[in-house]
Parts: C-alpha cells; structure tokens; sequence
C-alpha cells in the first residue's frame, strides 16, 4: 500500500468539494481530493444546470436568495465559458394567486435580486410557444451553467497550485487516534490498489454521501436523499429560463442550455444517495406541469431523462422535500463530537458552492493556523481566450464549433487546436449533435483523468445529443483503439451505451422511439453485439 | 387534384414494398408505388437474413435457417414467419433472379448460413449474401488483411482485427494484418468514397498502395465503399488487379450494399412498367364497409387521390414510419389499423439484452391472406395486406430476421394481390 501525505484530504469530486479543493490551494494549503467515479458523476451533473438568481427562494428563504444572487454575479465573472448569461423569467399563470406575486416582488427586492416585469404582449411575440394563460411576467437574472465545466476548471486552476485529485478512488477507512484524524484509506476503483493518505484534516463534501462518509469516523450527520427526475429536450424551447411564479413545486422550471432545454424537477425521498434512476411516470407528471407553461410541450422531442439527489441537510428531524431549507450547513466535529479533524460541509446547491467552499476553508485554515484570506471570487477560474487564437480556432474546427471547444476547453484550448493545426486529420467532427472533434476526443483522452467513454463524455458533451451516442461512441473507440484502457471493445462501448440507455427507456416515444429503434438496429442486427465474444 | 386508378397500390418503398411490387408486377398487374422516404433498406447490410441462431440454444448458430423457420412456426403461430413459411424457398429464389438479373448476384452458403464479419471484429450469420461479402475463404485463410482509410470515420482496422480473433474460428496461425489508405483526402463518407473508387485512377492508386502487403493466400476485408452502383464491376476490378480475393463487411449507416440493393430492385421495378413515386405520403383514406377504396397523397405540395384494387401497406415500423409511439400507446400512420403492444414494459433494461426489447414485437397482426385482423382476429379492411415491419411478432434484432420476413411477405402478398 503507498502512501501520500497533504494537509487536508476532500471527500467528494462535486462542486463543493472541487471548490474546495481550489480555495485550498490557492490559500497555499496542500489538498488531495477523493473522489469515488468521475467528478461530477453524483449530484452536481444531475441538475437543472440553473445558475439560480435566487428569485425562486426570495418568498421562502430570503438568506439562500441573497447568498444565490451573490454567487451568481460573481461566477458570471470568474466563469464566463461556463455561464450562459440567458436571464429569466417568472410567469404568472391565470390560476396562480397575485397576492404571491406582490409578496414575490417585495422579497426580491429586499434580497437584492432585480425584477422588471415584461409586457404581455412583447412576451407573446417573443416566444409564442408560452401558455396564452400568462397574466404577468417578470425577468430576473437567472442563467444556465455547465457543471461539468465549473468542476473541471475548479480542478483545472487548483492543480495550478499544487492541488491534487483522485478520481475512481472510494474512501474505505478514516484513521484516527486519540480523538484526532490522521489520514485515509482509499482504494482504487480500477485497479483494486489501496492508497493511505497521511493529514491533518479530512473535509466531508460528499452530499449524498455525507452520511455514509460521517459514520465511517462512527459519527453521525442526516442527509435528506431527495430523488429529482429532470427530463432533457432536443430544442431551444425559450431563450431564457422560464420558472413558475408560484412557492416552488414539481416541474416548474425550464433551462435553456446550448440546443436544449431541461425541465424539472420532482422531489421524492430516497434511501440510497445513488438512486439516480428516472421513472417513467415521474416523466409524464413532469410533462402534465410543464404543459401548463407550454401547452405544446408534448410535441417537442425529448432526448433523455435522468434523476440526481438532493442531500438536503436539516439539523433535527421534521421537515422533507422542498420544506428543507437550500441553506448549507458546516459542521465542526471536534465543537460538535470532539472529534479533531473532521469538517463536514452539508446541504446548498450548486449556485452557492463557492461561497460553501470559501466558509469551509475559513474554518479549515483557522484550523491549521493559516491566515491567507480565500481569492476565489476575484481569480478567474480559466483565462479569457484570445481573439487571434478564438480566429485560428475557426479556420480549424469551423466558426461554431471553435466557440464551443473553446468554451468546453478553456485553458487547453489552445493546446488542442495546435494539435488540429498539426494534424489536420484530427479536425474530424465526431460527435455531429455537439460538435466535437476528433482533436478534442483524443487531449481529453490522454490528460490521464479519463477511464471510460463516460469520461470522455462528462468533459466533451460526446454522446449527449440527439443520437445519444450511437455513432460517436462506435467512432471514438476506433480512434482511440491503441490505447490500454479501451482493450476490451464490448466493455468499453457496452458500459457506455447501457448509461445511455437508461436515459433514454422513460422518455422512449415519438422521435426517441425511433432513435432506440435505430440503435438496436446498429448494434444488434448490423453488429450482433449482444452475443459479442 | 391528379386522380390515379390501378390495381395494387403500394405504400412503402422498403424491401417488402419493393419485392411486393416485383411479384405483383410478374403477375401481371398495374403496380403504383408510393413512398415518403428511401425506406429503411439504405440503413441495411444488404444481406438476407433468414434465422440466425438456434432455437433451443440461443447462443448458437443455426445451420439450417428454413427448417429452424418451420420449427419456429409451430410453436410460435403469431411469428410472421408463421403466415408465410410455405413461400420462403421460392420467394428467395425470386429474390435472387430478379436481383441478379439487374446485376447484383447474390450468394448462398455451402452450409446453411453464412458467418460474415462485420466492422466491429463480430460474426453475424446470413442466409443470403452480395457476391462481393461472401467470404468464402475467410474460415480457412492463412491471412487477412484489413484495410480502412484515411479520412473515413467510420471504419477502424484494428478494432475489426481485435475482435475478429475472440469471434470468429480463424487457423491457429492465421496471420491478421492491417493497413491504412491514403487518398489524399481528410475526410471522406462512404458515399463519395465509392463515388471515387468508381475511377479507375483512383483504383490504381489504391492497388499500388496494397500491393506490397500482399502475401499468400491472403483475403482482404474492407469497408463497403466498392462502389456506388457498379458494386461488382469495382470489385472485380480490384480482385484482378490484387490477384487476391477482397470483400466488403457489414458496418453502420450509411449502407451501400443496402442502397446498392435498393437501386437493383427500383431498377428492376421500372424495367416492369411499375410507377414509382417517391417523396410522395399518404395523408388520408376513405374506408366504406370493409374496403379503402381511395387514398389521398400528397407529393411536391400536390395532392393525388389513388384508386385501388388491392394496398398494400409496408410502411414500416418506427424507423420507417408505419408507426408512431405515444405514451401509453403506439399508432399506425396512415389505415390507423390496431397494434399489438405485448408488455407493459416496451424495453428491456438490458440495451443489448437477449431476450431483445419487447417494442420490436409491436406491430398489425394478421391473418395467413396477409389482411390485418383485430384482436378477435376478424379482418378490418379486405383489401388491405400487410408486410414487413409492420407486422407483429419478430424479435428481429435478436432473431436476425429481418429482412428475411420483408422479403417473404412482400413476395407473398404480391402474390395474393396478383390473384384478385
């Protein structure tokens, strides 16, 4: 078994944990993160990929809406590539009651959150798909951000400083002694390798996992597991996000995000922090609600559905779904069990995961007797892209396209396009719905953090249009023949096609149906996969 | 408004409309095709498949496909194959004289199916097979190379060779080799990559590229690109020049030797005086009694209202178009004809599982005459026949089926409506 050391050791590879790891690092800590899949493979990849203005919790939860419109500006600055700034919009349907909409305004206001009400008309002309049952409707600052890209640029500008990550590694042991921690024990998902990481403080931001994560130290912390099933649209339905002007329920919000929208979400308590799978009714409730804001909602093509959990967090027992509060909670364990060394960061939401960190490492660094002050809201997360090399990148990978790499890449932008530049070749479009080149496929393929075509496809958008992977998937695993981790063809397509799959069963009608229809097709009557030696 | 009259009406330009069409015609009718789309043949592998495995074990080939077929029927009467298993042998000799005749020679095995490779290294067992993908040699070859090329994204040597060695029976000292061409070009698709092999030119280019890799009784595997139309005359070329055998594999859409298939048969359908319109879709019908007697089209932004005798409805499954899924329920497109939906659960949680998925089971029933019946199985409109995927009752993923049923009951009901 070898053995690394750094001061703090993070539990879990969601935003909060990356944006731990970041704030760490840039603070001049030693960090190394665990992760036990991909990052971003548990909740924060299983969202709305809303950038919340906080409108939504003004009524309920005026602390969360400050803390969100706070956040929210600040990751529009240090994130551009990863935010699309679309606004919002909250409507107000005939049957909803006005006096919330009054109350509405007035929390907006004293949460610092700006709302403008649209005139009906202009909004009818600007997206007639809307209900004609809108009686007032107010913009916001709301946006859609890319959780995969905010969590590989969180790692991306910690390794900058020393940070490290482990993915594919579960946490399988906390050592302690005399009520202090000393380190983990981690075993590697691939290779069955265990690793002991020697430290000083062990910081828990494994959301759902929390739990599972506190009773290893054989302490205990409630997480509320709450299921959400969100289903995935092959259009732009608006061009802003579009929420309901009511207190917040099922299926209530539709986010724009590059050619698709998302529409969410529902709420059902869980037990187990992995129970990520979408149910088909689940999907026709979401498409009853949803209709009352687009009436043609059933006409539009759905692509997938998928479900994430929620690790709402209430100190005490009593409140559940969306009675708990979105506020996140830092528990100190050695104030609260006496145990030295253990933090244990719980409940938020994406929007807010920064300001988590930043508390978080607060206390971390009074821990560990640092005083640096945290920096991540003023250092960008990647650097701008220039104008001359956004112009090479379109007379390699077209004018579309090179925007899209370039906000998916980031720094490593200009790294991919040199190897296009060089290897024309490898400007091949392999993923057609997203536009991804054969250029990007292959850096992401090598930058030694990807395992799986899953990987390759959390860090590229591969395989998450229209085809849902049936072309591309076949393609990369022949450009990428020659390396190791590909060796057992069927395991590395099957794996990949089976997750796509599962998204694709509850949503599986009209132009989708065919879509499955198409697949099988390909893959048992061309190929004769499923008896696949 | 264009008025047409004639005696069979055909929907659906797929493999069973086209083969309905070509045995209606021979029988001496007034044959109108009319078709949205290309059909889902240009989607194919361009080969018959029959039946591919064992019944009793399921992972094993099955070396007789028509008596398995016929073992099949009598347990299975709801199975296509079941209305239409007394016609198979001779609508797969037709098949293969009309197919030959418009020349595209088709193959049969020395055994009862064949073992082709296919793109991914897998083996898939066919009964009938265009003369440039019956590998003959394959089983017994001291070498194989496989060539791919630069440009194409959609065919990967090393893959087709990895998988090869765990799928197929190959001599303990069969050497595989693998070579990439280079056109010059950065990116290529298999439709203008066989719009170019056309050339002589480049053909030689590509003979002076294999050449030094040549070894003895060596056989060549390529992507099917030989050609758009001209399939053998590529091939034979090639072949003469090599000194070698060379064949294409089965890979994913784009198909040329579907689109090659599709080509021969249109080719062969118009030599008959059949009119063929496609791009054309049915939007209405007028049933009176148990007759349709008049079908309204619409093509280019005109309407056609058609009168006739006998339709035949191929459309199509979900690909193709016959049917539509809704929640909770599937429609078929144009007559509105009762589906059969199986299960609760239209898949299975498995996406390569065996057992295959419970949607590709969905579709009309009918009864031995090819009319769709309902659930009480009294037949809903007479003039009515029903082929292909519209039909219900073939795992055709799994049981490798498919183009074997569209052909056998195309030919059947082509035949019916030629005795109306």
């Amino acid at each position: 078994m070898t053995t690394d050391r750094a001061q703090v050791v993070v539990i879990g590879g969601g935003a909060t944990g990356t944006g731990i790891l970041r704030d760490l690092a840039l603070r001049g800590i030693s960090g190394i993160l665990v992760e036990q899949g991909d990052l971003a493979h548990g909740t924060s990849s299983r969202f709305h990929g809303l950038l919340h203005s906080g409108a939504r919790y003004a009524v309920k939860d005026k602390e969360a809406a400050r803390e969100c419109i706070e956040e929210n500006m600040i990751l529009r600055k240090i994130a551009p590539n990863c935010v699309e700034e679309t606004g919002g919009l909250f409507v107000q349907l005939k049957e909803d009651d006005p006096s919330y909409t009054d109350k509405w305004i007035s929390s907006c206001a004293q949460a610092g959150i700006p709302t403008e009400e649209v005139e009906i008309g202009e909004l009818r002309r600007t997206y007639p798909v809307l209900s004609p049952d809108i009686v007032r409707a107010f913009r916001v600052p709301d946006c859609a951000v890319d959780g995969f890209r905010v969590l590989w640029s969180n790692v991306n500008s910690a390794r900058q400083y020393g940070g490290q990550v482990l993915t594919y590694h579960k946490l399988i042991g906390i050592k302690q002694s005399n009520g202090k921690i000393c380190g983990v024990e981690v075993a590697n998902q691939l290779t069955g390798e265990h690793k002991y990481i020697e430290c000083q403080l062990v910081i828990n931001a494994a959301g759902a996992w929390a739990g599972e994560v506190a009773a290893m130290a054989g302490l205990e912390v409630n997480v509320i597991k709450d299921k959400g099933t969100l289903v995935a649209y092959n259009h732009r339905l608006t061009n802003q996000v579009v929420n309901r002007l009511r207190p917040p329920g099922d299926g209530d919000i539709f986010v724009p995000h590059g050619t698709i929208t998302i529409l969410g979400t529902t709420s059902i308590t869980v037990d187990e922090p992995s129970c990520s799978k979408p149910g088909q009714q689940e999907v026709l409730d979401l498409i009853k609600i949803g209709s009352e804001m687009i009436p043609e909602l059933q006409n539009f093509r759905m692509i997938r559905a998928f479900a994430g959990v929620r690790p709402l967090y209430q100190a005490g027992n009593g409140a559940v779904g969306r009675a708990v509060t979105r506020n996140f909670a830092l528990l100190d364990h050695q104030q609260q069990d006496g145990l030295n060394g253990l933090v244990s960061i719980v409940g938020g939401k994406f929007t807010t995961f920064r300001l988590m960190a930043e508390k978080t490492v607060d206390m971390a660094a009074q821990k560990l007797g640092v005083d640096a002050p945290s920096r991540t809201a003023e250092e960008p997360l990647t650097n701008p892209i220039s104008k001359e090399i956004l112009e090479r990148g379109k007379k390699v990978f077209g004018v579309a396209g090179a925007k899209k790499a370039a906000d998916r890449l980031g720094d490593n932008f200009v790294k991919v396009l040199e190897e296009a530049e060089k290897e024309p070749h490898k400007c091949k479009v392999f993923c057609e719905c997203e536009a991804v080149s054969l250029a990007e496929i292959d850096f992401v393929a090598r930058d030694g953090d990807s395992f799986t075509l899953g990987d390759i496809r959390r860090k590229t958008r591969l395989g998450m249009g229209t085809c849902q992977g049936t072309f591309c998937s076949y393609r990369t695993l022949g450009a990428l023949s020659s390396y190791d981790w590909t060796r057992n063809h069927k395991e590395f397509l099957t794996k990949f096609l089976q997750k796509r799959w599962k998204g694709i069963r509850p949503v599986m009608w009209g132009q989708q149906m065919r879509e499955a229809q198409l697949s099988t097709a390909i893959y048992c009557t061309l190929f004769g996969m499923e008896r696949m030696k | 408004m264009m008025k047409k009259n004639t005696d069979v009406l055909i929907i659906g330009a797929g493999l069973s409309g086209l083969m309905a069409a070509a045995k209606a015609a021979d029988s001496g009718k007034k044959v109108l095709l009319v078709a949205k789309g290309m059909g889902a043949l240009g989607l194919s592998s361009g080969c018959i498949d029959l039946w591919g495995y064992s019944l009793d074990h399921p992972e094993e080939i099955c070396q007789d496909p028509v008596q398995e077929i016929i073992k099949m029927v009598a347990a299975q009467k709801d199975h296509p194959y079941a209305k239409v298993w007394d016609v198979l042998e001779e609508s797969l000799s037709f098949f293969q004289q009309i197919c030959s005749q418009n020349g595209l020679a088709y193959e049969v095995a020395e055994k009862g199916n064949w073992l082709l490779p296919t793109a991914l290294g897998t083996v898939r067992p066919t009964y009938l097979a265009p003369a440039g993908m019956a590998a003959r040699e394959l089983p017994r070859a001291k070498n194989i190379l496989v060539m791919g090329f630069q440009g194409l994204k959609d065919f990967y040597p090393e893959v087709l060779t990895t998988n090869l060695k765990n799928n197929m029976n190959l001599p303990a000292d069969c050497q595989l080799t693998t070579l990439m061409l280079d056109l010059g070009k950065i990116e290529l698709s298999p439709n203008n990559l066989a719009y170019l092999l056309e050339k002589d030119e480049v053909l030689q280019r590509l003979v002076s590229q294999i050449k030094p890799h040549l070894a003895e009784e060596m056989v060549i595997l390529m992507p099917p690109v030989l050609g758009e139309r001209g399939h053998t005359k590529v091939l034979l070329n090639l072949v003469e020049s090599l000194g070698v055998q060379v064949y294409e594999v089965t890979n994913i859409p784009p198909s040329l030797p579907g689109q090659r298939l599709q080509q021969a048969l249109l080719h062969h359908l118009k030599k008959q005086s059949v009119e063929i319109i496609l791009g054309c879709t049915v939007i209405g019908t007028t049933v009176l009694g148990e007759h349709c007697t008049e079908v309204l089209a619409e093509g280019s932004g005109k309407n056609l209202t058609i009168a006739a005798k006998s339709i035949i409805l191929a459309t199509g499954s979900f690909l193709g178009g016959g049917m539509e899924a809704q929640p909770g329920k599937v429609i078929e497109t144009v007559f509105h004809l009762p589906i059969k939906v199986l299960d609760e659960k239209w898949s299975a949680k498995e996406f390569l599982s065996l057992e295959g998925h419970p949607f590709s089971k969905f579709g009309i029933e009918v009864n031995n005459h090819l009319q769709p019946v309902n659930s009480q199985g009294e037949v809903v409109i007479k003039n009515i026949r029903v082929i292909g995927a519209n039909l219900a009752g073939a795992n055709y993923p799994i049981e490798k089926c498919g183009n074997g049923v569209a052909l056998a009951t195309g030919y059947k009901a082509g035949k019916l409506v030629g005795e109306v």
